[in-house]
């Protein structure tokens, strides 16, 4: 009997298996494959061993995508967990309105982060953005800085407005994980005389780790694949000085070089699981 | 046991399900389906045919929607059908790599011609003795002297100004580029409140349209038309000459970081838009802006008093001994793929796209003139065809470049001129950095 269920639970895995390989398993081994190759999306490629990663290397132009990519997903990342944190805190107490404070917080991430980033674009386009209109009707005749001169305010803007649509998902998920943790707990923990703060170091931020651990994984492989924003505030310029790695990917996918697009979206895997490893490892010991 | 093949039998749909639209489909004689590059031996006269017909031209969706429902209408055998795709140019290089090649399409590159993606045109006389020997000759693929494309329609490129402010001010369109910078100069003076020259930066093809337009132009017009052609194939460093101090691309990046200097283009040339262009050239907050006809519908539809306030000018000489330029080039280009099965049904097609009649609704409402000399179309309003041909009767023309390098895009050269608007080039280093990029790109 117990035989005969294993089997069948492995045969109801099957689809599962076979959708997975399809299109999982067999384009990623396409791509490792294709990212051995001098591959120009038209012609038969050639094989070029590890050209493609040496070339990546000497790519100022990747290198210094990759110094964008890294600083959107700390700011990001960071950003997206401590407001998302004070959110849920704010919103696991009781208060009039708060079901309406949570569809507010949690709405800008249902929609498309594209056209986010164009109704940002228009809010914030220097000289004729409404800010800008808006700050120069209050008296400033300059209006709003020109945010696209400077890389670091371009980047500030680039994460605040990340952070802005997906704060509430990592609101719901810390909610989620607040509301799991049993009262007795912090009754208990009054009776031993802590406060709020201590509450919050000794109960709440403790049990939290399983959704500290799921946020920072989400939001770390998110923003180091950032894209649509992007897109929408910066198009990655001036020049490439804000693009992405996920960007420059798709550029040189486009650009005749598929081949060397595949390696680097290899490196980018490379990328993304290192902090993921460090970050689950740091939350498990923790636990 | 029931449950087991209820279980088995759900999966295996599931499965079916999940597979279904990732085979090739093959033609039939009831339903006409048909994927480009798929050999179809049993295909004669009597089956029925689909094609498919490939654009990224959004302005034209509408009429060849309507040609393309004649043409159907017309006959019973051949069905056309339209996609269109945003990117196009992008797209069709997925649809080559996974063979879901369109019949007709109106994407061409270089790369695409090498490797041999499009049908040869060449004996199709019955078109090319309609079409402008100049359109003739744009068509024409410079390394085998055949043609793969067929092209309907000419586009101009240049400089768009408004006369109201250039006649109250007393200014002529300039012929040097001191000339330009003069008439700028007395904008910026007399009317503090109008940008004098708009330049939409963030929009990286923009920009990369005025290095194709002004240091190219340069260059086709010192070489010719072939021999620049030839230059950039071959990489002919010394003829192209792009990393000299004083070479054309040093000397226009100059132009432009002084032109920026003295307040003569927007402040927000790096995050303005079409759009906004558009604007303020139509409410007469700005005086000039560089851009193609394709432009004209936008600013009409924006402003549609400003019909006999639009002129149109060269691109002034910018280098010692230079003419003015402006492009005058192929446009709405039609291939054929090599590998559809259905050549004779796609010429069929395209006999009927280009009779006279339905070429004339074509370049009315693309608003671009007719490339072919039995067509007489009125394309623009009186006033601004009068504008555009005394441009090309008094400048050289030149066209886009086809020969640019593999993954040097317009929007790569644009990205360039942005670096140089915001400080990170110097006009030196922009020259040196164009070269290598460009060098890079033949390899």
């Amino acid at each position: 009997m117990r035989q005969s269920k294993i089997g069948l639970h492995t045969f109801m895995a099957v689809p599962a298996l076979v959708l997975f390989t399809l299109f999982f398993l067999l384009p990623l081994a396409q791509g490792i494959g294709m990212s051995f190759t001098d591959w120009d999306g038209l012609r038969t490629p050639n094989f070029v061993g590890l050209q493609n990663f040496f070339n990546f290397f000497k790519d100022t132009r990747a290198l210094n995508d990759i110094k964008t990519t890294v600083l959107f997903a700390l700011g990001s990342a960071s950003l997206l967990n401590l407001v998302g944190l004070v959110y849920a805190l704010i919103m696991d107490g009781k208060f009039r309105g708060k079901g309406l404070a949570r569809v507010i917080i949690y709405l800008p991430a249902v929609i498309s982060p594209l056209i986010m980033g164009y109704i940002w674009y228009f809010l914030l386009q220097p000289g004729r953005g409404f800010l800008s209109i808006a700050i120069k009707q209050l008296g400033h005749s300059e209006g709003l800085t020109n945010w696209m001169n400077t890389y670091c305010l371009q980047m500030l803007i680039l994460v605040l407005v990340n952070v802005w649509q997906y704060t509430g998902m990592a609101m719901v998920i810390y909610l989620a994980g607040l509301q799991g943790i049993p009262k007795e707990l912090y009754e208990s923990a009054k009776i031993d005389g802590a406060g709020y703060g201590g509450q919050l170091r000794y109960v709440t931020l403790p049990l939290l780790l399983p959704s500290i651990r799921v946020n920072i994984v989400t939001n770390i492989i998110g923003s180091l694949a950032v894209f649509d924003v992007i897109m929408a505030l910066t198009d990655g310029g001036p020049g490439y000085a804000t693009e992405s790695l996920s960007i420059y990917i798709m550029r040189m996918c486009y650009g005749a070089k598929t081949g060397y697009s595949t390696a680097v979206a290899m490196i980018m895997f490379l990328i993304i699981l290192v902090p993921v490893v460090i970050s689950m490892r740091l939350t498990r010991e923790r636990k | 046991m029931r449950k087991h093949i209820m279980i088995f039998l759900i999966t295996l749909c599931l499965l079916v399900s999940c597979m279904a639209g990732c085979g090739l489909s093959y033609n039939s004689n009831d339903t006409s389906g048909n994927v480009s590059g798929t050999p179809n031996e049993g295909n004669t006269k009597s089956d029925k045919v689909k094609l498919k017909f490939f654009t990224g031209k959004i302005e034209t969706i509408d009429i060849i929607n309507e040609i393309i429902n004649d043409f159907n209408a017309s006959q019973n055998r051949i069905t056309v059908e339209q996609e269109y795709q945003k990117d196009a140019s992008n797209i069709i290089k997925i649809k080559f790599a996974s063979a879901d090649i369109p019949d007709i399409m109106t994407t061409y590159e270089q790369g695409f011609v090498d490797d041999g993606k499009f049908l040869d045109l060449s004996n199709c006389s019955q078109w090319w003795d309609r079409l402008l020997p100049s359109m003739k000759e744009s068509c024409t693929d410079v390394k085998t002297g055949k043609q793969y494309r067929v092209c309907t329609n000419m586009t101009m490129a240049g400089f768009f100004y408004n006369k109201d402010i250039f006649s109250g001010l007393n200014l002529e369109t300039a012929n040097t580029w001191d000339e330009f910078t003069s008439n700028l100069e007395t904008i910026k003076e007399q009317m503090p409140d109008v940008t004098p020259w708009f330049i939409f930066g963030k929009e990286a093809w923009h920009l990369g349209h005025l290095i194709e337009f002004i240091p190219h132009g340069y260059i086709k017009q010192s070489l010719g038309a072939v021999e620049a052609k030839k230059a950039m194939l071959n990489n002919d460093k010394a003829k192209l000459n792009f990393g000299a101090p004083d070479g054309a691309m040093a000397v226009f990046a100059q132009n432009m970081i002084d032109l920026k200097n003295k307040g003569y283009i927007n402040s927000d040339v790096l995050t303005a838009v079409s759009d906004n262009c558009v604007q303020d050239f139509a409410s007469g907050k700005a005086a000039m802006l560089s851009n193609g006809m394709w432009v004209l519908s936008s600013l009409l539809e924006a402003n549609p008093d400003m019909e006999n306030k639009i002129g149109f000018a060269p691109y002034p000489a910018y280098m010692p001994g230079s003419k003015p330029v402006v492009l005058s080039a192929e446009d709405s280009g039609y291939s054929i793929s090599a590998t559809t099965p259905y050549q004779e049904e796609c010429i069929a097609f395209l006999d009927f796209l280009f009779l006279a009649d339905n070429q004339k609704k074509y370049a009315e409402g693309c608003k671009a003139p007719s490339a072919f000399k039995d067509v007489t179309a009125e394309w623009a309003p009186a006033a601004i065809v009068s504008e555009v041909e005394s441009a090309l009767k008094n400048a050289v023309n030149i066209g886009f470049t086809n020969e640019k390098p593999a993954g040097f895009s317009g929007d790569d050269m644009g990205r360039m001129l942005q670096d140089v608007l915001v400080g990170s080039y110097t006009a030196e280093s922009f020259a040196s950095a164009y070269e290598k990029t460009w060098d890079e790109g033949m390899k």
